[in-house]
Order: C-alpha cells, then sequence, then structure tokens
C-alpha cells in the first residue's frame, strides 16, 4: 500500500500541473474576450467591412437654354478586393483578363492589382466600357473580390466645342489633396483641372455615396449584407449665359476657317452674356474619362490648353480704325466731309506707309474711309488728332486692361501709345502715330477685348465684364448665386459719333470689306481687320454685332484667326455663322467668296481638323 | 450503495459533446459539405456510445491478459493502413469501408495505453530502473513510427505526454524521464532553433556562436568536430569535478554527453524530414510577423475571434470571423474560436471547465481502481487528453504552435469520438470495478 501511495503522490503532482496550466488558459480566456473585448470587436469588425465609395452625380452644367454641357450619365466601375491569401498567379490571370477587356497593357494592370495586394486595399477601374460588362461579370464568377458597381460619369455631349470652357477631370494630384482632404476628398477622387469644371469645384461636386460591405476572408463580397449605406447626393447644377447652338456654330466655323487656329467671343451686347467662347485647336474634355490607364500623362503633353479667345494677344489691325475714329470725330478734330486722296501709299519724311489697296482708294471721306477700310485716310488723320488722343480713347476703350472675365489665363494685351511709351522712358515718334492709328506697332488684344468693345459700339459706350453664368444652384435647386451684369466702365462719346460710327461698320458690311457676314433680314455692322504680324501670314480679324432690323443689337461677335488672312475672307465667315446662329437663321450653302484682297495661293483655305467622329457633336437629351 | 457508473464523468462527456455538437453545426453550416459533415458527426456519435458501452461493457483486466494481441491488432492496423490506406491531406492515414472512413492512429493510441499498462505493471516492483523507461519506449516506438511514416506528425505528438504520464506515474526514475525528455528536447528544439537562425541571418552573421550553431544543421565536419567536443568536455568536466573533490559516478558524464550528441544528430535528422509547412507552423509561433498570412495569420484570426466573443458571444451562426472564413479548419482543429466567439466567455470557460472536471474524474477514476493495471491505463488517458485540450486550446490562445491536434469530443473528427468514447468507457468501466481490493 505504501507502493501505491506514491504512485498516488505522483498522479497527484500530474493533476497539479495540469489544473495549473488550465488556470493560465482561464486567466487569458479573461484577458481577451473580456478586458480586451472591444480590441478584438473592433479588428473583427474592420476584418469583414470593407467601404466602397460611389462616385456621386456631379452638377450639370447647363446653357441658356437648359441644354445639358457637362452632364453625368451612369458607368460601371470594376472593384477588386484583395484577398489576403491570393497567389500571384491568380492576379496575373485577372489581368490578363481585365487587361484584354479595358484595352491597356497587361503590366500596368497587374502592378496596380499587385499594390492592392501588398496594401489591402481595393482597386478601382473606373467608367468601363458598356460593351464589355457582360464579359466583365463573368470574371466576377470566376475570381474572388471582383465586383462591378454603378457609378456616374461626367459626360461632355458636345465634346471638343466646349472643351476649352468647360475645362476638363482629372485625378485629384497629391498637392491638392493635402488642402481638400478635409472636404472630403479622397486619393482617388475626381476633381475639375481647368474650365469652369475647376472654377465651380465646389458647387458642381456631389457626395460621394459609400457602402459598407461585408467581405469575407477571400475578400469576396456578401451581396445581400451590405452593412450600411449612404447613398450620394448630387453636386448643384451651374445655368450658364451660353447658347450651345452660337458656340457650336463658332466652334464649326472655326474650325473651317483657312488656318484652324483662332478664337472667338460672342457676347449680348445688352447685358454682357457671354454667348459664346471658342477657340481652336480645341480638345475634347471626353478623352480624359476614357477607361484608359492614366490617359492624362499622355494627352496632357500635346494638348492645347491654349485658350485663344482669352489669352492670345494679337495686333488689332484695322478693327482698331474703330478707336481711332471715335479719336477723331469726337472732339471735332476730323469734320466727317473731309476727303483725303489716297493714292496707294503715305510719305512721312523718307519712310512710305502703304495702303492695302495697292491703287489707291482715290478721295476718301471717313464714311467711305472706314467702310473701305482705306489706310491712308487714316495715317493722314491720325497724324492730325495726335498720338495722345487715340491713346486717350484707346484708355477708355480699357485696351491693356482685362475684362475681368472670371477664367483664368486671360490677358490685358498692350496699350500702345505716348504716354504708355513715356512711362517705358522711351520717345514717341510721328511714325509711331502713323502706325498706331491703323491698329499697328506694339499695340495688342486679346480677341474677348474686341468682343466686350464692340459690344460697347454696340450699345453705345457701355463695357460689360464679360459673364458666362446665369445662375448656380445648390443641389436641391435653390439658387446659391445669381450673376447680374456688371459694368467696367463706359465710354460716353457724342451720339454723332456713335451715329457716324454705326453707320459706317453698317456699310462695311453691305458694301465694304465684310461683305462675307451680310444676312438678309439682320442688321449687321462690323469691320474687318488684317493684321500684320512678324511671325507668317497675316492675322484675320472680324469684329460686328447684330440685331434684327429696327431693333437694338443683340449680339457682337468678335473672331480672330491666326494666320488666316484678310479678316473679310477668313474671319467674317466665322461671325456669319454665330449671328445666324443666334437668330435661328438655317444655314446657307457656303459660297466661296472672291477675296477682297488679291493675296494669291496662300489665301487659299487649307484643310480644316476634322471633329472627332466617334463622340457626338450635337447633344444628347436624356 | 456507490453508483457502479461514474455519472458525474458521463455528465461532463454530454456536456463537452453537447457544445461540440452545436459549434459544428454552425460552423460548417457555410461549407458546402454541410449536410455530410452533420450526417458523419452524428453516425460518429452514435457508434461512440456502442465504443462506450463496448468499452464498458465487460472486465477491463481482459485488455491486460490480452495485451499480445492488442498490441499486435494496433501494429496490424498500421501496417493495413500504410498499404491500403486513403491520401488526405498528404498522410495516408485513412481506411475506408465503404462510406465509411476510419483513422487507425487514433485508435492506434489507445491500443498503446492498454499494452503500455499491461507491461509497466508487469514490471512490478522494479519500475525505477531504466530498462522500465527503455521497455516502453521499444513497445510504443514501432507504432509511433509507423504513424509517423504516413506520415502524420501531429497523430504522433500525442504518444509522448501518454508516455511521459504513464511512465512517471508507474513509478520510473524521474531521472531517466529527464534524461528521455531532454534527448527528445533538444532532437527537437535543434530543429526549430536553425528555422530561426536561416530568419534572422543577422545573429548569423554577427554572431560566431550562432554562426557556429547554424553551421552544424548537416551532417559535416562541423557537426563532428562539436560532437568530440561534446564528449571531451564531458570527460574535462568530470575530470575536475574529481580533482574538485566532487566524486560523481562517470558513466552520468558519458551518458549526458551521449544524450546531448545524440540528440544533435537526430535533431539533423528531424531537420531533414521537415516538410515546410511544418517548418512555418514553428516560424509562426515563434516569429508570428515574419509569417503575417500562412500559420501565425490562423492564430491571428483565432484569437481575434475569441476575443471579439466578448462575454456572451455573438451568438450561434453569427459569428463574423467564424462563418466569413478568417478562422481556419473552424469546425476541426479551431472548433474553440468559434465557440470563443459564438458563445463567448461563458462558452468557452466551460469548455475549459469541463474538461478540467472530465481529466478529475479520469485522474479520480486512477485513484480508486482496484489494481495497477486499471490506474496506469486511466494516468495514461488523463495525460494524453490533458494534453490534447492543452495544445489545442492553447492553440487557439496564442500559447502554443499550430500542431494539428483536435480538440477530442468537441472538434470534428468521427475517428476521434468514436474512439475518445471508447477510451472513456474503459476508464468508467475501471471506475465501476473500483471495490475488489478495499
Amino acid at each position: 500500500m505504501r507502493q501505491k501511495a506514491a504512485y498516488h503522490d505522483r498522479l497527484d503532482l500530474f493533476w497539479i500541473a495540469f489544473y495549473c496550466a488550465v488556470g493560465v488558459l482561464a486567466v487569458r480566456l479573461v484577458h481577451i474576450q473580456i478586458l480586451r473585448n472591444a480590441y478584438f470587436t473592433e479588428v473583427a469588425e474592420r476584418n469583414r467591412t470593407q467601404i466602397i465609395y460611389q462616385n456621386a452625380p456631379r452638377g450639370r452644367i447647363y446653357d441658356r437654354n437648359k441644354v445639358e454641357l457637362a452632364t453625368s450619365r451612369p458607368a460601371f466601375s470594376l472593384i477588386y478586393l484583395p484577398g489576403k491569401n491570393e497567389d500571384g498567379e491568380m492576379l496575373e490571370t485577372l489581368a490578363a483578363s481585365l487587361a484584354e477587356e479595358l484595352h491597356v497593357e497587361k503590366e500596368d494592370t497587374l502592378g496596380t492589382l499587385r499594390d492592392a495586394q501588398r496594401a489591402q486595399t481595393p482597386v478601382h477601374f473606373e467608367n468601363l466600357p458598356m460593351k464589355s460588362m457582360l464579359k466583365l461579370s463573368e470574371l466576377k464568377t470566376i475570381f474572388p473580390g471582383v465586383d462591378l458597381i454603378v457609378e456616374a460619369r461626367r459626360a461632355y455631349p458636345f465634346g471638343a466645342s466646349t472643351g476649352h470652357l468647360l475645362g476638363y477631370m482629372g485625378k485629384i494630384d497629391k498637392e491638392t489633396m493635402r488642402r481638400y482632404r478635409d472636404r472630403g476628398y479622397r486619393a482617388d477622387s475626381w476633381i475639375g483641372k481647368t474650365g469652369l469644371e475647376s472654377l465651380f469645384e465646389d458647387s458642381l461636386r456631389g457626395a460621394d455615396g459609400e457602402m459598407r460591405m461585408e467581405v469575407d476572408a477571400h475578400g469576396r463580397l456578401k451581396r445581400r449584407l451590405t452593412l450600411e449605406q449612404s447613398s450620394w447626393s448630387p453636386g448643384g447644377d451651374v445655368h450658364l449665359a451660353i447658347d450651345s447652338r452660337i458656340q457650336l456654330a463658332v466652334e464649326e466655323g472655326l474650325r473651317a476657317s483657312p488656318s484652324g487656329q483662332g478664337g472667338a467671343v460672342v457676347l449680348d451686347p445688352r447685358n454682357g452674356d457671354v454667348l459664346a467662347l471658342a477657340s481652336v485647336p480645341d480638345f475634347d474634355p471626353n478623352v480624359f474619362l476614357m477607361p484608359a490607364w492614366r490617359p492624362e500623362r499622355d494627352t496632357l503633353k500635346e494638348l492645347p490648353e491654349f485658350n485663344n479667345a482669352l489669352s492670345g494677344t494679337y495686333a488689332p489691325g484695322s478693327t482698331f480704325k474703330i478707336i481711332t475714329a471715335a479719336a477723331l470725330l469726337n472732339d471735332g478734330k476730323v469734320q466727317p466731309q473731309e476727303k483725303v486722296f489716297c493714292p496707294g501709299r503715305f510719305q512721312l519724311g523718307d519712310r512710305t506707309f502703304k495702303c492695302w489697296e495697292k491703287k489707291g482708294h482715290k478721295l476718301q471721306d471717313f464714311l467711305a474711309g472706314l467702310t473701305h477700310s482705306c489706310d491712308v485716310y487714316f495715317y493722314q488723320m491720325g497724324l492730325r488728332a495726335g498720338g495722345a488722343a487715340i491713346e486717350r480713347y484707346e484708355r477708355l476703350f480699357r485696351i491693356g486692361e482685362k475684362t475681368q472675365i472670371a477664367l483664368p489665363g486671360e490677358k490685358g494685351g498692350n496699350l500702345f501709345g505716348p504716354l504708355a511709351r513715356r512711362a517705358r522712358g522711351k520717345d514717341w515718334y510721328e511714325g509711331d502715330t502713323v502706325n498706331l492709328s491703323i491698329g499697328q506697332g506694339e499695340l495688342l488684344v486679346t480677341p474677348i477685348q474686341m468682343a466686350v468693345i464692340i459690344a460697347a459700339v454696340a450699345n453705345r459706350g457701355t463695357l460689360w465684364r464679360p459673364h458666362f453664368t446665369q445662375r448656380v444652384e445648390y443641389a436641391d435647386g435653390s439658387p446659391a448665386y445669381m450673376q447680374r451684369p456688371e459694368v467696367l466702365g463706359r465710354v460716353e462719346l457724342n451720339d454723332t459719333t456713335w451715329d457716324l460710327i454705326q453707320r459706317a461698320l453698317e456699310n462695311v458690311v453691305e458694301e465694304g470689306t465684310g461683305v462675307a457676314a451680310k444676312i438678309p433680314g439682320i442688321t449687321v455692322a462690323g469691320k474687318t481687320g488684317t493684321a500684320q504680324n512678324p511671325h507668317g501670314e497675316d492675322n484675320a480679324w472680324f469684329v460686328a454685332y447684330a440685331g434684327r432690323e429696327g431693333e437694338v443689337p443683340s449680339v457682337a461677335v468678335s473672331v480672330l484667326i491666326q494666320h488666316g488672312g484678310h479678316g473679310g475672307s477668313a474671319a467674317a465667315p466665322v461671325a456669319r455663322r454665330a449671328i445666324e446662329a443666334a437668330f435661328n437663321i438655317a444655314r446657307a450653302p457656303v459660297v466661296p467668296r472672291t477675296p477682297n484682297k488679291p493675296t494669291g495661293a496662300d489665301a487659299l483655305p487649307r484643310v480644316a481638323p476634322q471633329p472627332n467622329p466617334e463622340l457626338p457633336l450635337f447633344p444628347v437629351t436624356r | 450503495m456507490k453508483a457502479r457508473i461514474d455519472w458525474m464523468m458521463v455528465g461532463a462527456l454530454l456536456g463537452l459533446i453537447a457544445i461540440g455538437s452545436v459549434a459544428i453545426l454552425s460552423a460548417a453550416s457555410p461549407l458546402p459539405t454541410y449536410s455530410q459533415i452533420i450526417q458523419k458527426h452524428f453516425l460518429a456519435l452514435g457508434l461512440g456510445v456502442l465504443f462506450f458501452l463496448f468499452g464498458l461493457g465487460f472486465n477491463y483486466q481482459i485488455f491486460q491478459d490480452q495485451a499480445k494481441v492488442i498490441y499486435a491488432l494496433a501494429l496490424a492496423l498500421l501496417v493495413v493502413v500504410l498499404l491500403a490506406g486513403v491520401q488526405h491531406k498528404g498522410a495516408k492515414s485513412w481506411l475506408r469501408f465503404g462510406p465509411i472512413s476510419f483513422q487507425p492512429s487514433e485508435l492506434a493510441r489507445v491500443l498503446t495505453i492498454l499494452v503500455l499498462g499491461s507491461f509497466l505493471d508487469s514490471r512490478g516492483n522494479k519500475p525505477h530502473r531504466l530498462s522500465t523507461v527503455a521497455g516502453a519506449l521499444a513497445i510504443s516506438a514501432p507504432v509511433m513510427l509507423l504513424v509517423l511514416a504516413e506520415p502524420d506528425f501531429s497523430s504522433t505528438l500525442p504518444f509522448i505526454p501518454l508516455l511521459i504520464t504513464m511512465l512517471f506515474c508507474a513509478g520510473a526514475n524521474p531521472i531517466h524521464l529527464v534524461a528521455v525528455t531532454a534527448f527528445g528536447g533538444i532532437a527537437i528544439s535543434m530543429p526549430l532553433m536553425w528555422t530561426l537562425l536561416s530568419l534572422r541571418p543577422r545573429w548569423v552573421a554577427t554572431s560566431s556562436l550562432a554562426a557556429l550553431l547554424f553551421r552544424i544543421k548537416d551532417f559535416n565536419l562541423h557537426l563532428l568536430f562539436t560532437v568530440c567536443a561534446i564528449f571531451l568536455a564531458a570527460y574535462v568536466a568530470w575530470k575536475v569535478l574529481g580533482m574538485a573533490r566532487v566524486f560523481l559516478p562517470g558513466p552520468y558524464f558519458a551518458a549526458g554527453a551521449l544524450i546531448v550528441a545524440g540528440a544533435l544528430c537526430t535533431g539533423v535528422l528531424v531537420n531533414r524530414q521537415l516538410k515546410g509547412y511544418q517548418r512555418n507552423r514553428f516560424v509562426a509561433f515563434l516569429v508570428p510577423e515574419a509569417d503575417p498570412k500562412g500559420a501565425a495569420y490562423n492564430v491571428q484570426q483565432a484569437q481575434i475571434a475569441i476575443g471579439s466573443g466578448g462575454l456572451w458571444g455573438k451568438g450561434i451562426f453569427a459569428g463574423t470571423q467564424s462563418q466569413l472564413g478568417f478562422v481556419p479548419e473552424r469546425h476541426t482543429d479551431f472548433i474553440y474560436a468559434v465557440i470563443g466567439e459564438e458563445m463567448g466567455f461563458l462558452g468557452s470557460i466551460s469548455v475549459v471547465g469541463l474538461y478540467l472536471f472530465l481529466v478529475s474524474r479520469i485522474v479520480h477514476a486512477a485513484r480508486v481502481s482496484r489494481d495497477r493495471y486499471g490506474q496506469l491505463v486511466c494516468s495514461g488517458f488523463a495525460g494524453m487528453y490533458a494534453f490534447y485540450m492543452l495544445i489545442n486550446i492553447g492553440m487557439c490562445l496564442g500559447f502554443a504552435p499550430v500542431a494539428g491536434v483536435q480538440l477530442p469530443l468537441v472538434s470534428y473528427g468521427g475517428s476521434n469520438l468514436a474512439v475518445t468514447l471508447f477510451a472513456m468507457g474503459i476508464v468508467a468501466n475501471v471506475y465501476s470495478r473500483r471495490y475488489a481490493f478495499y
């Protein structure tokens, strides 16, 4: 029995050891299940939830007739939630299938997937083409973690025709992200990069939707187990003063112009509404939303982002004669009946200034001089009035100052005159006055400046600050901002001066250099300009205003065709298209006109770049 | 009049089986083979009840009398499975009879306990001799080697605690046990250390000891020199101690050196046999951050599951960690994580408590048994199931490496359940016949 007792001692030893070990387990259980329960609960929640963001529809941009210039369309996106234990082989097959459907490089896709796997973050392939939807939804059944969701995608029905005005969207960059993080932007958020998209970013942007989805250990979505969902809310709409018909007409006209380079602005001279603002060469903002990989980097390099209408500065040429005329007549320095003989050239000291008409215009009074844009008349009368007087009127019309349109990149041009010259410490010569009186020399203006000036001629003196907004709304439709007309300045001229200038401008279109813009039933008044420039072919200008007969002018146009040749043949047809669109006149077939200025072979129109046929030029109404 | 049946033990068994069945019902529900699993589980449970009654039905001393037959049966089963077994998860460990498949290694363990009990009882009053330990090792070695040959490393593991517990309770010399344990310990820890060193090249580069240890991981001259050095060191130690007038028997030093050197060589052998996934489990246990997606991930997820269960649990079928597949092997090895998540602290502590109680009843049966054989067999069972429980729950709680050991009576696994109930039947048998010599 003693021996048996010894065995019992050993059994007790075993029992005590086991008892202690179980005690350790129990303490551990208390520790993790009761004391650290909150922590583990949070980890378990994080394990099983995956937040998926849905891009909210951005606010729409309408023209003045409620035609959508920028809208949101439903698009679908493929999301991939990487699992914890996926092998490289699976990623590779997935990348291959995706790359084939998305028409991108397999290496890029694979890299993206690998990064996501490493960081355990979802990947988002946005804006996928509808036609690949079927194929891609097959992937969903083959690969765990692949799913398709519907999102809102930006669309520009007019494509390139509104590219410069609306700007484009892109992924937020790191620098901007730092500033915008508090406003709900994420690293993969879209943001307006340029144009109105950037300008109205805060109004247009909606609040993205958020889905908290339950996922299993492989990252597969449990479809019916959406834990929480906050749906998106769309952004506010922006109503523009732009008239899409005019915008389209102007764009088409510019593209069809001899050089295919230029800019045009159409204003309402009654209130400063921008009816159209166009620049060529242009770009289609839709390409940035294509489902290709990093499209921006490649496209941005050759992107014609330069907006000729705002940022391009050019010598105004003969269009400046309007201001010279005001300087001549308003102070009574020149009587309209006074005649000047034009032999085709003008001699000042040992310098010879030519008239564009080599044969000369013979005897010209004011009306004839402006109608036929006789240079010699303006040389002589300009000299009589003096450079300082012309400069005074130049300043009145705010040349050299920005029109303060609310778009970035606007230039103010260059004021040219004795005072401006003296401010730079240089001397003014008579020859400069001669140059100034026909809008040459160091004088530089932008198409939008000329639009504001011709609008002021149309309304007899009011220089409007051009604006393209009518109102901005909150998402619920209540107004967030209402645009009021703003006056930049007034040009006070005698009524007789205005009458004379306006009559002369009407004559220009009726029988002068601008007959290409003549439209039956509409009173069109305009002035051509053919500005010499040292870089090549002359820049063609045409500024005009128009109204129905007997009514106040309601459209003012300024067109510049870079290297277009003569204003009457290159720029006036564009203005004509704009005016026709504004008055809803069906387009007559374009009849090639004999150019007023014989410029030889250079005057032949070059082949204009064709608009991208794949993208709709006309709005698709929903 | 005392009861013949230990109803308290039966109660503990029923409690564990009930909790286990509910957990299996819940954990396996997202699996495609759900209905099959449930059918098999309850079939095995029914068979287990029959086995329990079989273990209880006749005098257990017949197992002692027929020890040779039982031993032959165990070996035969394992040989048959090697010849005609079915491959599953890389191990040829299943015998299939039509729709029923069976894991003989489970039964072999129980049979080994019965055989060892007979051998140790026959050692009579000389259990402290080295021959006791050697004999027990010699008896269990063929069984273990056959299981290892399947190859099923994790099924071999539980032999170690049952051997040690039975030898210890049989009165074996603790020094012998320490020697054997030291041998086994060194043989197993050397591969562990080499695995660790291969993950930490900087240690090898900066420490000459680490570099030396790392160099002897193969049969080469370095190993030969090390073995010679160990014997030399033992000899020098003996002489120095002798000069210091501390007289210890020479064979002790020789044996010590032999054990260390032998273990080293065995370790090299084991290291060469180790499979990639087994090494990964060690790595996950030693350096969890080195293996975030493999075995360590599993243990982490199991702990998250248990920890997020809280006091009351998330409810049956409602554990996100278990149902969404974050917990691996959720209805077998990691069933305890499912219990912890879905039944909370109350469920998990109940399982621990019931196990503690069950083992205490087995130990009690050993105490009151009428002969040494019954006592030895019960202590073997107590050691084995205590080890099962500690390793399995310890694994779920991050204390032990992932050893692929089930939680008997709770985990899904027909063979294990039926055989465990058979073993419990034998324990109940020992208990019910306790009064003969009192």
